[in-house]
């Protein structure tokens, strides 16, 4: 399989995929199988599974999986919806899980809180899969207040985590992603999601795991199987191969376990916007940016936010433009002016005592004025709800306002993430605008973007927003992120991270040789590819 | 000063929205108004959700927009929110008044 591209029709059209059928069946109607799933593997696998959980945790009908199939991601053809879903609580549930799906050759597709809103949520990158909840799983397993460590379960999320510190009136923070509340820290990190604090590269600040493989095996990495693990959260690399980064984006084992470093609340927080009014100023603001980041004197993970993509947070579409055509600048500018805010809007935030803190403004005010940036405070934009939002999120506050973007096409509800990544140069960004904004033009969509600024790298964080009623407008939904990846691609500017729609088609633009290696991998470790299978394009 | 905020803010929260979560321990079954702040209220009055209490919605249509979410709502999942936490929220929901402190459409 490796090298080659998982074709849909193939899958659908030549026989190597049963459907089930409609009546009397108590699994989803019309679902695809897997290949080589037989209705029968199906339905044992079910039974077996209701045996490990009790039948309050399996779903296997329609009506049952619903909320297992909501995605904001395109599926036209609805190929990603699962056949089930299992619940277990614990590792030995997890293990006696993945031997049953071993006996029935039934994939399983893992996901710890499911709320990768954009990414696909709890829908499948290949048909016929069994999703494996492992949200149960909620457990807080340990905080240590002098490490500054915690080890959690996958289905802890980030509001639990901030609960459970300020319930105990420990002064640590936690780094959210743009949903904190609803997701969590194992799913975010494995995903390799970032937050905006200084800790804002959750993998960067993972330690240790417990992985459970496919054939049931227990792995503990770094510091974990030692005799005396007390280093397990304090020292990410061990011994010999650092295995952790193979269960981030993968399908080789099932993470039950996983470490983090957590920051200490800071004596000062202060969080700052920059507002330039032209568009063609990013390439400036990174290149601004770049050196204060490399010296940690912007200490966070930067968003330069685009006013469209603001303005599609709190405001519809029809507010902006009457016109179908792709919203132009003019208008976003126009509009952006009126709710005081810049056409890039570039949020970093200061941690430290009162003269670090001073001193680090002092020479970002100093970087900005020399490029016509306008550095605002707290006090200056009072109750901005863009800025409040972003202060919010450079504290690790939990907030789920973006999620307001899915209704800026309207009601339906269509968001599908694409964020290649360049190196943090303001020659890489004009280009990638203007290629941008071509293909989303010729598929009726508009231009909502975000730049992130990383330690050397600049992440293009563009927000495919679209009408998911409109059975259509998710057709061109679909059509037009392919076209965004390959487009991209072909200019060397490539995916961190993509949603279950499209996993083949980004993992094809890293090459064959990863491919192969990626798919030896499987092979060794999920010889019968049980796990969630499609996953980064890893079959 | 930020130890000190945080434990007035504990101190301040009343027991019903607080977790009680220990280590080691999955979370125990929430308060309707516990699961209402910790989930509903980041959209509902929020900017980004309708307004929903004080409104008198049917239970059962709760019940059936939470585990559905539709168009821009998120669904949940019964591992999310439990069966027995989403009934008491739906009656919860259901008989709350007006929260004037909610803003948004």
């Amino acid at each position: 399989m490796s090298g080659a591209t998982i074709d849909r029709r193939g899958l659908l059209g030549a026989g190597v995929a049963a459907t089930i059928g409609i009546a009397g069946q108590a699994m989803a109607q019309g679902a695809v199988l897997a290949p080589g799933v037989s209705k029968a593997d199906l339905a044992a696998a079910l039974k077996a599974m209701r045996a490990v959980v009790g039948d309050a945790w399996v779903a296997g009908d329609a009506e049952s999986l619903r909320p297992w199939s909501k995605s904001y991601t395109p599926d036209p053809t609805g190929r990603h919806a699962p056949v089930g879903a299992v619940a277990p609580d614990n590792v030995e549930q997890v293990q006696a899980i993945l031997k049953i799906a071993n006996q029935y050759r039934q994939p399983l597709w893992p996901v710890s809180t499911g709320k990768n809103m954009g990414y696909g949520s709890t829908t499948t990158a290949a048909p016929g899969q069994i999703i494996l909840d492992l949200k149960r799983m909620n457990r807080i397993l340990s905080v240590d207040t002098e490490l500054c460590t915690a080890l959690v379960e996958p289905g802890v999320t980030y509001q639990q985590m901030r609960d459970y510190l300020d319930e105990h009136n420990i002064p640590l923070w936690i780094d959210v992603p743009t949903v904190g509340p609803i997701v969590g820290p194992v799913g975010n990190t494995l995903d390799r999601g970032v937050g905006y604090t200084p800790y804002g590269e959750h993998f960067m600040v993972q330690c240790g795991m417990e992985v459970v493989m496919a054939n049931g095996d227990i792995l503990k990495t770094g510091m974990g199987s030692t005799k005396n693990p007390s280093a397990w959260q304090a020292f990410k690399w061990g011994y010999g191969p650092y295995l952790d980064g193979i269960f981030t984006q993968s399908n080789f084992g099932v993470v039950t376990k996983m470490g983090l470093w957590l920051m200490p609340a800071p004596p000062v927080y202060k969080p700052l916007v920059v507002r330039h009014k032209k568009m063609e100023d990013v390439a400036r603001i990174t290149d601004a940016m770049r050196p204060l980041r490399i010296a940690g004197i912007v200490p966070n993970v930067v968003l330069m936010m685009g006013a469209a993509y603001q303005l599609a947070m709190f405001h519809r579409r029809g507010e902006v433009t009457t016109k179908p055509a792709q919203v132009s600048d003019e208008e976003i500018a126009q509009f952006a002016a009126q709710h005081d805010l810049g056409m890039w809007n570039t949020y970093i935030a200061l941690y430290g005592t009162p003269a670090q803190v001073a001193e680090s403004e002092r020479i970002i005010r100093g970087a900005f004025a020399a490029i016509d940036g306008d550095v605002m405070t707290q006090e200056q934009m009072k109750d901005n709800p863009w800025f409040h939002h972003h202060a919010t999120l450079m504290r690790g506050g939990l907030s789920l306002e973006e999620v307001g973007l899915a209704r800026w096409k309207g009601a339906g509800g269509g968001l599908a993430w694409f964020a290649p990544v360049a190196p943090a140069k303001g020659s890489e960004t004009q280009g990638q605008i203007d290629l941008a904004k071509q293909i989303l033009a010729r598929h009726g969509f508009d231009y909502t973007a975000a730049f992130a600024v990383g330690m050397r790298e600049l992440h293009h964080i563009i927000a495919l927003l679209y009408d998911k009623s409109d059975p259509a407008e998710e057709k061109r939904a679909d059509d037009c992120y392919r076209e965004l990846v390959t487009g991209f691609g072909d200019r060397g500017w490539c995916s961190y991270r993509t949603g279950v729609h499209a996993m083949d088609l980004v993992a094809a633009q890293y090459g064959d040789t990863n491919r192969a290696v990626n798919a030896a991998i499987k092979q060794a470790l999920d010889p019968n590819h049980i796990l969630a299978p499609g996953k980064s394009g890893i079959a | 000063m930020r130890r000190w905020m945080l434990m007035a803010l504990a101190l301040a929260a009343p027991a019903s929205a607080q977790t009680g979560q220990s280590l080691g321990q999955t979370l125990a079954q929430r308060s309707p108004a516990k699961t209402y702040a910790s989930i509903c209220a980041y959209c509902h009055g929020h900017n980004v959700g309708p307004i929903i209490l004080g409104r008198k919605l049917p239970v059962e249509y709760i019940q059936a927009m939470v585990r559905a979410g539709r168009n821009g709502m998120p669904a949940m999942r019964p591992t999310e929110i439990s069966p027995a936490e989403l009934d008491a929220l739906a009656v919860w929901i259901s008989k709350a008044p007006k929260d004037t402190k909610e803003h948004g459409q």
